[in-house]
């Protein structure tokens, strides 16, 4: 098999073209990408633990993420759902998440308890400043949330669930 | 074509007149007699530079109209006469397009009004509502349009199945149909966001994350899609710029691929099976009755004559069905008129839809405050129904994928010829399973489902947002 003309010509358009394609999806790509900071991202300074009773969840807009006390851990916690995105309110009658949008609930802790949703709550990574005695989450890196199996945090409701009866 | 030598048509004699032999091709006085103001500007050089035929009423000066008029050559001159009755093909194919059509006319008028930033869209929407002449009608028309047209697609999709209309060699034009049923989806999805109110907010929200359930590349995919966490301005943009533009585009060229097919391997008629006989069809005769919907005052040449129009083209391709000539009847005026009834009908009904029914726009997007219960537009609310059920690795993507992969793979799964009903019973019912499944998900997701996805019945609860 010896090589013509037409079919050198033939592959270099194949591979050009391959070539071509693969760069203008990856400009694509790279342009279309978000860029950090287009919602999450900044290192939020979050004040001391003891700002966070044990047994509440407390939100903080500026994160628009929740701190956790579960009594035993501090949690930087997602208010976003792992089943759709809704966003999950803290129910204070019930001591639980509550997604109004289709029923998922989770402890304290972000832990799955019931509904659609395939795992419990993300969370970010909080550190305290062993010098200055504070909270800081880093809102950039999600920690993907407990499977549904977890079951660290279980306690009963505490009263009234927040959605409505139908 | 130097020699395009013809026998004189014969006058119609339907009017009883002898109509003059005006060969389209011969100039001056055989082109439009007479001395009136109208003659001489049909007769002038700039009139026939842009109607190279006269209007003629005989068969073959209707055909050189057809060939020569760019609209009417979309469709073919004859057509048979079955295609004229409602309940053919309900003339779906068509409404969707007018609607597409009535779509574009209203949303460049909404254009105009519409900033496509966070800050100001929903002030636009209040502002359309009350400071624009006709800006609440034309966005209520171009809301329901909407609805109407994923209905009409839907509907459009499900006779051309029943009808057999998809088998061969109509199987790759079917492929291009279940390409614009998902064009559509994306259009009416991707508008939808466009208010950037609480309902829109939501329902996207909810609808771009059902994309994450997409093994591996599902978050990637989500934040692509919406271009971040969550949505925002970057979605907003990016939304606007698919629904006005790259959408819109793809749809007019898909259409255009679609009607050109359809146009190319003619109306689908019933086909009877290999090996059977006509006597078990049933369009023989019908093929030689007059559709009862013809005026009686049609010329009678139509049906009698045989008139075979311009034979350069392949039969074949213009119908694959080898049948009388006899059946057939001219697009103009017949099929036309009809059209044009519908596309008024249609539009009648958008515009009395947009005076009776207000599009909603609720409060202003507000990302921390979730309504109960949030649900995705109603074309997806199936889909979330299925995924309050299963795995959403199952109910998120392999359903939907394969839903649309049976979808893609039917004319080729399916290869019985056969158009009738009788013969083709296993692919009706799985086929009707299938469609009733989607249908029913869809209208428990719609009606059935309250706040945290409760069931309720929709007499005593309405949670239906459109
Ligand atoms: C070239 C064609 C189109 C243009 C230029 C266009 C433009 C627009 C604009 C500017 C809006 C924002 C104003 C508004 O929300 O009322 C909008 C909304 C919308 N569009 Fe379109 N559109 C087109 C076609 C379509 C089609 C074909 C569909 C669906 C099949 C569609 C569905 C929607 C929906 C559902 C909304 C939200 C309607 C509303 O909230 O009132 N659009 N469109
Ligand atoms: S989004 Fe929370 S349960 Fe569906």
């Amino acid at each position: 098999m010896t090589t013509t003309r037409r079919r050198f010509l033939r592959s270099g358009w194949k591979l050009g073209g391959t070539i071509l394609t693969a760069a203008a999806g990856w400009t694509t790509y790279e342009s279309l990408r978000p860029l950090v900071g287009s919602a999450t991202g900044a290192t939020v300074e979050l004040g001391t633990p003891s700002n966070y009773a044990p047994g509440t969840a407390t939100y903080v807009s500026a994160a628009r993420l929740f701190v956790a006390n579960t009594g035993s851990f501090l949690y930087a916690m997602s208010q976003k759902c792992p089943h759709l995105g809704c966003r999950v309110p803290f129910c204070e009658s019930s001591g639980q998440f509550e997604c109004p949008c289709h029923g998922s609930k989770y402890n304290i802790g972000g832990e799955w308890i019931e509904g659609p949703a395939p795992r419990g709550l993300d969370r970010f990574a909080l550190t305290l400043d062993s010098k200055t005695g504070t909270l800081s989450a880093d809102t950039s890196t999600v920690i993907v949330g407990p499977p549904r199996g977890a079951k660290q945090f279980v306690t009963p409701a505490k009263g009234p669930s927040c959605i409505p009866k139908a | 074509m130097a020699d395009v030598q013809t026998p004189p048509a014969p006058g119609d004699g339907s009017d009883g007149s002898e109509t003059p032999t005006r060969d389209a091709l011969e100039p001056g006085e055989a082109f439009a007699p007479g001395t009136g103001l109208a003659a001489r500007i049909e007769r002038s050089n700039a009139w026939r530079s842009l109607f190279r035929h006269p209007n003629i009423d005989t068969p073959r000066g209707r055909a050189l109209q057809s060939f020569s008029n760019f609209f009417l050559h979309l469709y073919p001159v004859k057509i048979p006469a079955r295609v004229l009755r409602m309940r053919y093909s309900f003339r779906l194919g068509f409404i969707v397009t007018v609607l597409f059509f009535i779509l574009v006319l209203t949303g460049v008028y909404l254009m105009f009004f519409y900033t496509p930033a966070v800050g100001s869209a929903y002030g636009d929407m209040q502002h359309l509502r009350t400071g624009v002449g006709f800006g609440q009608l034309v966005r209520n028309v171009h809301r329901w349009s909407a609805h109407l047209m994923v209905l009409a697609v839907f509907l459009h999709m499900m006779r051309t199945f029943f009808a057999g209309a998809y088998k061969k060699p109509r199987e790759f034009n079917w492929v291009i149909g279940v390409v614009l049923l998902l064009l559509t989806l994306l259009l009416s999805f991707t508008g939808y966001l466009l208010p950037w109110d609480q309902l829109s907010y939501w329902a996207v929200t909810v609808g771009t994350n059902l994309v994450q359930y997409v093994p591996f590349l599902g978050h990637s995919l989500t934040k692509l899609l919406i271009g971040g966490d969550t949505l925002g301005q970057a979605t907003l943009l990016r939304f606007y710029a698919l629904h006005v533009a790259v959408l819109p585009l793809l749809v007019v060229l898909t259409i255009c691929i679609h009607i050109w097919r359809v146009r190319k391997d003619g109306f689908a008629v019933p086909r009877l099976s290999v090996g059977e006989t006509t006597s078990a069809g049933t369009f023989e005769e019908e093929a030689t009755a007059v559709p009862s919907r013809v005026p009686s005052n049609a010329p009678k040449d139509l049906y009698g004559a045989r008139t075979r129009v311009l034979g350069v083209v392949d039969r074949e391709s213009i119908t694959a069905e080898e049948r009388a000539v006899d059946d057939t009847v001219f697009t103009w005026p017949h099929l036309l008129v009809r059209h044009a009834v519908v596309a008024l009908g249609v539009c009648a009904t958008v515009l009395v839809l947009g005076v009776a029914f207000v599009a909603p726009l609720r409060g202003l997007a507000n990302p921390n405050l979730t309504p109960e219960p949030a649900k995705a537009p109603w074309y997806f609310a199936g889909l979330q129904e299925l995924l309050s059920h299963f795995d959403p690795l199952v109910a998120g993507l392999l359903v939907p994928a394969g839903a649309v992969l049976v979808l893609v793979l039917l004319p080729y799964i399916d290869r019985n010829p056969s158009t009738l009903a009788r013969n083709r019973k296993v692919a009706i019912v799985v086929f009707s399973s299938l469609m009733l499944i989607a249908v029913v998900l869809t209208v428990i997701g719609t009606f059935f489902r309250g706040p945290g996805w409760r069931f309720v019945v929709p007499w005593t609860h309405w949670y239906v947002e459109l």
